[in-house]
């Protein structure tokens, strides 16, 4: 009899534990219909950022308070989520049917969430407006466009510049107001710029891959700004590639792997970066380093210059990224989401964003507008101009539909050819083999 | 049952209640008596004991039960389906037949990298941190004074873990900066890159596993402490070196630990994922991939570019390849693992 209640007790607790859980989550469940509106009756837009940091934050949160202000049909929440988290939540609540409205994702691989339905086709809003594509770069405008129609807007780009101390220049006998054009140039000065005392290094006038303009940039900017792979065809053995990396690999060989190791083991943020401290002289860096440059580096006195092009002929081709607004698959407020994101990308939020973060923006009047605005030193609006105008020759690398993984086969062989493994012809075929591989088998 | 029984003899001796008796009695009865069973109001008051006790201890277990189906045996028939299929979680799942696993030995360059990546670790971890766990457990199973003091010491850094130590390891292993190659060139020696070198950088992170050798340590030592005094005492009078009592005593009869320890650590082994996701640029699997890993491969095919199927089919013949070896140790493990108390 004892034993009959107990287990009888045992039972009804876990009957009541099971349905505490069951009713937790539909009390929570209530709460988020109830959250689709305001108290006062505004649609609620649901907005996903990684944009935490402390400069950041308040940017992205002026700009949908404005936007909160400027009307009373909809109401922007921002969620913060961090960069190491977003997509992978993004695709679980795509997968839940529950997305947010509009989330902020990279700009290379629109075309994947479009193909596999994770992003909303967004051509129907978008005819509804006067000439809206040309508000944006084509360079960026044709990476959030599938099968010619768009399902993003660009938000932000960045793009890489040369930049170069001026003082050394001097000291090198340069003249600072003509920084290096082509390649051979660039290799001329460096030599001149390079300091030693007896066999060590005290500056390196320029080594390639230092800053973020690495191997596989300086192989598109040797082969006529060509991608690795260029509608389906692969253009990764091309000639110009080659050449390219034979080129960077060449300079550690003259500089020798121990000056490499022991500048780059001495490299750090803020005062210790190479090219606020002095160690080198060139330096190939996004637009926003100058912002470093302005906080940590006040007595740096330094020029900005296009990317040195190979020979005569060449342009100045750089790189870039960038992040678009979307908005998910299945997400609840498509027409709100998209009012919500003609705002993010006009002109007025574009230029309160470009002058505040000295961000490239997708907008080309917030461009120009950016450029010349008060906010911004005399300084500033000299490297934001150079930097606008960089994007003429600034391509993207959008990852191709039917070759997700391509740069996993690249990647290997440019670390091979870097480290003097091989040669550079010979890491390119077998790359140039196993990416048309995959895009055969993707494509047939 | 046991733990029941123990209860009722602790109830039987503190209250003087004749349970015992009564269940005996019951026990006789078979629960055929009217009377008996229309007094019982409980449950499962209409099932006999034994059947009672059963159901009670289904109950018990109940939660695990459930853990295991809904989130282990559901996603695991989910993965085995999903490996024949084209899944990407949010546009297509269609059924592929075996194009995933033909494309996997056929035509993905990588997944031989990776496979190869880490046979490599295991074959070199396995082995090494077994014999170095021995050896460890041999050094402080001696009557050295302050010798706890020694255990503590080699067995903290097991205690370590994660994230942390892959940080750590990072700067220890940095190539000019770090203490291993500074230490190294107090002996004239010019240290390699280590995680910058293809070469060393499935070395480097061997030598980063030994580090944590204590745990399989403080097995190894609880073993050493049952062999039996005496055993050593009659070998040393019949004449027997040091040597000798360790490879006909000591050794027999610490196998079945060593046996665990290499199982456990060969399945580990297979496993192996977040030192490289760690400790690469953006988990990318290192210079020349050679970090990249059997589980960091497929990591990438399911987060990274979202190919599930893909990911499922890999996750299934890592699987089968860690099954068959496990098979295999336990058939080799039956002429070399000696059982102080037979092989049942």
């Amino acid at each position: 009899m004892l034993k009959g209640k107990k287990s009888f007790a045992l039972f009804m607790s876990l009957f009541l534990i099971i349905s505490v859980v069951l009713t937790g989550c539909s009390e929570s469940e209530s709460e988020n219909a109830s959250s689709d509106q305001t108290k006062d009756g505004r649609v609620v837009v649901d907005f996903w950022t990684f944009w935490g940091s402390e400069t950041r934050r308040p940017i992205i949160e002026k700009i949908v308070k404005d936007f909160n202000e400027s009307q009373d049909e909809i109401f922007v929440k921002h969620t913060y989520l961090p960069w190491g988290d977003i997509w992978t939540k993004n695709l679980a609540s795509i997968a839940a049917g529950n997305p947010a409205d509009v989330i902020i994702n990279d700009i290379n691989t629109v075309s994947h969430r479009a193909k596999n339905e994770q992003a909303m086709n967004l051509t129907k809003y978008i005819e509804k407006e006067d000439n809206f594509k040309d508000s944006f770069y084509p360079e960026l405008w044709n990476a959030v466009t599938y099968k010619d129609e768009a399902y993003a807007v660009p938000f932000n780009t960045d793009t890489r510049l040369l930049f170069y101390n001026k003082d050394a220049f001097k000291e090198a006998g340069l003249d600072p107001d003509k920084p290096p054009k082509t390649w051979k140039e660039l290799e001329e000065y460096a030599k001149k710029l390079d300091k030693k005392n007896g066999d060590r290094y005290e500056r390196i006038g320029f080594y390639p891959v230092w800053g973020s303009f690495g191997p596989g940039s300086w192989a598109i900017n040797g082969d006529q700004g060509r991608n690795w792979i260029e509608d389906k065809e692969v253009l990764v053995n091309t000639e110009g590639k080659v050449e390219a990396l034979s080129w960077v690999r060449s300079w550690r060989e003259r500089l020798g792997d121990n000056t490499i190791n022991e500048f780059k083991s001495q490299f750090g943020n803020k005062q210790a970066n190479p090219f606020i401290s002095g160690k080198v002289a060139m330096y190939a860096d996004v637009a926003t380093f100058y912002t470093q440059l302005r906080d940590y580096g006040k007595d740096v006195n330094f020029g900005v210059a296009p990317i040195p092009a190979k020979d005569e002929e060449s342009k100045h081709w750089s790189m870039g990224g960038g992040f678009v607004a979307e908005v998910p698959k299945g997400a609840d407020h498509p027409e709100e989401a998209f009012e919500f994101i003609k705002y993010l990308t006009g002109v007025e939020a574009q230029t309160y964003w470009a002058t505040k973060n000295f961000d490239n923006v997708a907008n080309i009047e917030a461009s120009k507008k950016a450029a010349e605005s008060e906010e911004l030193s005399e300084e500033g609006k000299y490297v934001y101009q150079k930097a606008v105008d960089n994007l003429e020759v600034t391509k993207l690398t959008p990852v191709p539909v039917y070759a997700p993984d391509y740069l996993s086969m690249i990647n290997p062989q440019i670390d091979a050819i870097m480290l003097g493994q091989t040669d550079a012809k010979k890491a390119l075929d077998k790359a140039q083999k196993d990416v048309e591989n995959i895009v055969e088998k993707n494509t047939k | 049952m046991n733990q029941a029984e123990k209860m009722l003899k602790k109830a039987e001796t503190t209250h003087d209640f004749p349970i015992k008796a009564k269940r005996e009695k019951k026990k006789e009865e078979k629960g055929i008596n009217p009377n008996i069973s229309t007094k019982k109001t409980g449950l499962f008051s209409s099932f006999s004991l034994k059947n009672r006790e059963n159901i009670q201890g289904y109950i018990f277990v109940l939660p695990w039960i459930i853990g295991f189906v809904v989130f282990t045996m559901g996603p695991m028939l989910f993965s085995l389906y999903a490996s024949f299929t084209n899944y990407n979680i949010t546009s297509h799942m269609d059924f592929i037949g075996l194009d995933n696993y033909s494309r996997m030995f056929n035509t993905d360059p990588l997944f031989w990298t990776s496979l190869w990546n880490t046979l490599y670790f295991v074959i070199w971890t396995v082995p090494m941190t077994t014999a170095g766990a021995v050896l460890l457990a041999l050094l402080l199973n001696q009557g050295v004074p302050g010798m706890r003091i020694f255990r503590t010491i080699y067995y903290l850094p097991a205690v370590l873990s994660g994230v942390a130590v892959y940080f750590l390891w990072m700067q220890l292993l940095s190539p000019s900066t770090g203490l291993i190659n500074t230490a190294l060139a107090w002996f004239g020696i010019d240290g390699p890159a280590w995680l910058f070198d293809p070469e060393w950088t499935k070395p480097a992170l061997i030598i980063m596993k030994m580090w944590g050798v204590g745990g399989g340590m403080l097995l190894y030592l609880a073993s050493l402490q049952g062999v039996p005094k005496a055993l050593y005492e009659s070998a040393t009078l019949d004449g027997a070196n040091a040597y000798h009592r360790f490879r006909h005593i000591t050794l027999p009869l610490i196998t079945p630990v060593i046996f665990f320890d290499i199982v456990t650590s060969l399945i580990g082994g297979f496993q192996i994922f977040q030192e490289a996701y760690v400790m690469t640029e953006s988990g990318s699997g290192g210079p020349m991939n050679s970090l990249l890993f059997y589980n960091l491969h497929m990591w990438n095919n399911a987060f990274e570019i979202f190919d599930m199927g893909y990911a499922s089919a890999m996750a299934w013949i890592l699987f089968f390849i860690v099954m068959v070896l496990t098979v295999i140790n336990l058939r080799l493990g039956k002429k070399w693992v000696h059982y102080e108390g037979g092989d049942d």
